[in-house]
């Protein structure tokens, strides 16, 4: 059984990411846990899946369907108690640490101002001050939180208090964005309105993102490929890539695309069924799981876990 | 003010004589005469009130360190907790004003007796709530701290201590009035100054205008403390809604 955890698989050497390789990679990930009086509950079944450098992949699926764990997981929090992630590297990141992590709640310190907050990482991580600084103050501006620097979290709206999680998330910026039902707690407009900042956000960022989220729609708008998780245990049960013409504005959602997709989506999580590809969808079964490395054990240093 | 006056009123009319329930002004009298008479004097407040102001704040101000300092310590290694906790708990289960005889005995007439004894008062509620405050910190935050890759040591000062705050400035109101407290049971079983001093040795002169004047320095100390503690919190918890409950009983309906 390979199982690594972080503790075991960070290693000292930053390992450059081959062209071409994934900024992700899951491969039989599962998670159990003892629960008193239910035994053992399988949280997550094994998972596959790859997200490539760059990529918006949307996770949807069911409450309590072990998305979140999956998200822990990978940001280093929880550890896996079977299979095995890698985090790639890459050359520009600014810190160890490659994800940033955003939560359903904004999770600011009451006690430290908007400016504060985002430096935080430079903080923890003992970045240089100067120069974290300046980053904060330019990512600030970029989320329009600009004039709101010496503000304390209870003066800002919720939807604000979330941008500024944002720009804490980047700071350090790291190479991948985990975030973790980032906008659930919004109304539906502010909502709106955050995902297609998000959007920009990640235009101009090039970042990788991974993206849990149980409003189908919100998928479909962000992603460019959504998995589809089963109920609990978790299994990535379809993929769907939606070919949407344009994402630059909300409007995407009246085309008859988006609608499929939602569709298709739907469909997999209410009936797990994998119907028909529709308009131009272009379905991508699964990729077979690669031969599970049950033998050999990976090389050290070829995992590298979230920080 | 217009109570004072219902009850001097009530006094001279009906009566009462003074070593029972002297009025207001007989009070007011003797207060103006112990801070009247010259320094050196025996009847002037001035030393008294030095005396047990040191007691308190001394025994406050190292019991409230002893007690952070043992709450985090208990917060932060679950091996001592279970070590420390059990005799912890069993000194709390033990009536600590009835150690105050044995104190004057081991410590002396003096101030350290009393100060030993307002370190076991206050010390309690600051490691409890110490203890709390520190078990109470957002799960998130700590994930937060977790996927930055914080230590121990980081996430205990950029998290940890200051979401636990609240919680000590809680503990520290209660400290606050328990070194008074202990002050003053401290002169009561034996001493040689201080306001409980006085305050026995005027009752067994029956003079009650005299007890009641030292009664209410007292309660000026006790207040002039818990404001200072106030005054600390709000500087430093400006963030934190207050959790004065006394006095955001009523306007909040839920």
């Amino acid at each position: 059984m390979t199982t690594n955890n972080a503790a075991e698989a960070v290693t000292g050497k930053p390992a450059g990411l081959a062209p071409g390789e994934p900024a992700i990679t899951v491969r039989n990930l599962a998670k159990s846990y003892r629960s008193a009086g239910r035994g053992v509950v399988n949280a997550l079944a094994p998972v596959n899946f790859t997200v490539a450098d760059g990529e918006f992949v949307c996770l949807v699926g069911p409450s309590g369907c072990g998305k979140s764990t999956l998200l822990k997981i990978l940001a280093g929090i929880l550890k896996p108690s079977g299979g095995e992630y890698r985090i790639h590297r890459e050359g520009g990141a600014v810190a160890d640490c490659q994800i940033g992590l955003v939560f359903q709640s904004p999770v600011l310190l009451p006690w430290r101002t908007v400016l504060q907050n985002t430096m935080l990482p430079a903080d923890a991580l003992e970045l240089d001050r100067d120069a974290m600084r300046k980053r904060a103050m330019q990512l600030l501006d970029m989320v329009g939180l600009k004039g709101f620097e010496s503000s304390y979290p209870s003066e800002l709206s919720g939807g604000m208090q979330q941008r500024c999680s944002i720009t804490r998330a980047l700071l350090h910026d790291p190479p991948i964005l985990l975030m973790d039902e980032p906008f659930g707690a919004l109304d539906a407009m502010t909502r709106d309105v955050m995902n297609a900042e998000l959007q920009r956000i990640r235009l101009e960022s090039g970042k990788t993102i991974f993206l849990i989220t149980h409003s189908i729609s919100e998928a479909v708008f962000l992603a460019d490929r959504i998995l589809v998780m089963s109920a609990r245990p978790g299994r990535i049960i379809d993929e769907v890539i939606p070919n949407l013409p344009d994402r630059a504005s909300l409007d995407v959602m009246a085309t008859p695309q988006f609608g499929a997709a939602v569709h298709r989506i739907r469909q997999a999580a209410g009936h797990r069924r994998q119907g028909p590809t529709q308009c131009r969808l272009s379905k991508t079964s699964q990729p077979p799981p690669s031969p599970p490395r049950q033998t050999a054990r990976p090389p050290v240093g070829a995992i590298i876990a979230g920080c | 003010m217009a109570l004072l006056a219902l009850i001097e009123a009530c006094i001279r009319g009906f009566d009462i004589p003074s070593y029972i329930f002297p009025a207001p002004s007989e009070i007011f009298k003797s207060l103006y005469a112990g801070f009247a008479a010259p320094l050196a004097s025996k009847s002037a407040y001035y030393t008294h009130i030095l005396t047990t102001v040191s007691e308190a704040l001394g025994s406050f101000v190292c019991g409230s360190i002893l007690g952070i300092a043992l709450g985090g310590l208990i917060a932060e290694f679950p091996l001592l907790r279970r070590l420390a906790l059990p005799y912890v708990i069993g000194l709390q289960s033990v009536p600590k004003v009835a150690l105050a005889p044995l104190f004057v005995v081991w410590f002396g007439l003096g101030i350290s007796s009393k100060i030993v004894l307002g370190i076991l008062l206050t010390f309690f509620p600051l490691m409890v709530n110490t203890v709390a405050g520190f078990a109470s910190v957002e799960k998130d935050r700590l994930e937060l701290m977790q996927s930055l890759k914080a230590g121990s040591w980081k996430t205990f000062r950029y998290v940890k201590l200051p979401s636990a705050l609240p919680f000590i400035f809680a503990g520290l109101e209660m400290a606050a009035a328990y070194s008074v407290l202990g002050a003053v049971v401290g002169e009561f079983v034996g001493g040689t100054s201080g306001l409980g001093v006085l305050m026995l040795n005027r009752n067994a002169a029956l003079d009650i205008a005299g007890s009641m004047a030292a009664l209410v320095l007292l309660a000026v100390l006790g207040i002039a403390l818990q404001k200072l503690v106030t005054l600390a919190r709000n500087r430093l918890l400006f963030w934190a809604p207050s959790k004065d409950v006394l006095r955001n009983a009523e306007p909040e309906p839920d």
